[in-house]
């Protein structure tokens, strides 16, 4: 059973990565600045979940913190540049 | 006893950790495929609240890794990507991003204004919260 959850867990990482790749792609070539800032929105998602895959990995607790201020981070950045694009202002 | 609870918690990892990769394939997949921002929109707040809270169950699950931690890392998820998805919304309508075939906006009936309008227009009283 270790070994499948170990094999399940690798391939999720990868798996994962590949996602990053597409939306970062996404990210690139994009239509609109919204369309940018939604795509970077699903990077920062992504990059959590590869956090949360490599704490499950290691086993090690460090990595669901950093996890948690990537979460709280980005919520509050996609919130002030939608605020920003669509008042020409921050606050 | 222990070990058919070590068991059980492997397998409700195992299935948490396929069903969040499933979800974000969905929600990229969406993000490619959908023709429109707001359509878009739809697609990537899956990934937020069912992919990566699911992974964060798996993680509780099978490690027990900082259970406290856990929680307010999936009461974050929740809450955040709903806010994240309205903001970016409604950033996308104020700055005149186009709908692909809409069937209707009442937004504009309100506001007088026509389907899919140019940019935001320069009337105060038109501002919305975001």
């Amino acid at each position: 059973m270790d070994d499948i959850l170990n094999i399940v867990i690798v391939a999720a990482l990868i798996w994962h990565a590949a996602l990053l790749g597409v939306a970062l792609w996404r990210v690139a070539r994009g239509e609109s600045a919204v369309d940018r800032l939604l795509g970077v929105e699903l990077v920062s998602v992504l990059i959590l979940c590869l956090l949360v895959l490599i704490a499950l990995f290691t086993g090690q607790d460090l990595y669901m913190d950093v996890a948690l201020i990537v979460a709280a981070l980005s919520f509050i950045g996609t919130l002030a540049l939608a605020r920003y694009l669509a008042d020409q202002r921050m606050f | 006893m222990d070990s058919t609870l070590k068991l059980v918690l492997q397998v409700i990892a195992l299935l948490a950790i396929v069903a969040g990769s499933l979800f974000s394939l969905i929600g990229v997949l969406g993000l490619i495929r959908l023709p429109d921002v707001y359509t878009r929109l739809h697609a990537a707040g899956k990934v937020s609240v069912f992919g990566a809270a699911l992974l964060v169950v798996a993680a509780v699950a099978l490690e027990s890794l900082g259970l406290g931690k856990a929680l307010v890392l999936i009461v974050l998820l929740i809450i955040a990507g709903p806010a994240v998805s309205h903001a970016l919304a409604s950033a996308a309508y104020r700055t005149g991003v186009p709908m692909q075939r809409a069937a209707r906006d009442d937004l504009a009936e309100q506001r007088g204004r026509p389907l899919s309008s140019g940019p935001r227009s320069a009337d105060p009283s038109s501002d919305l919260p975001v």
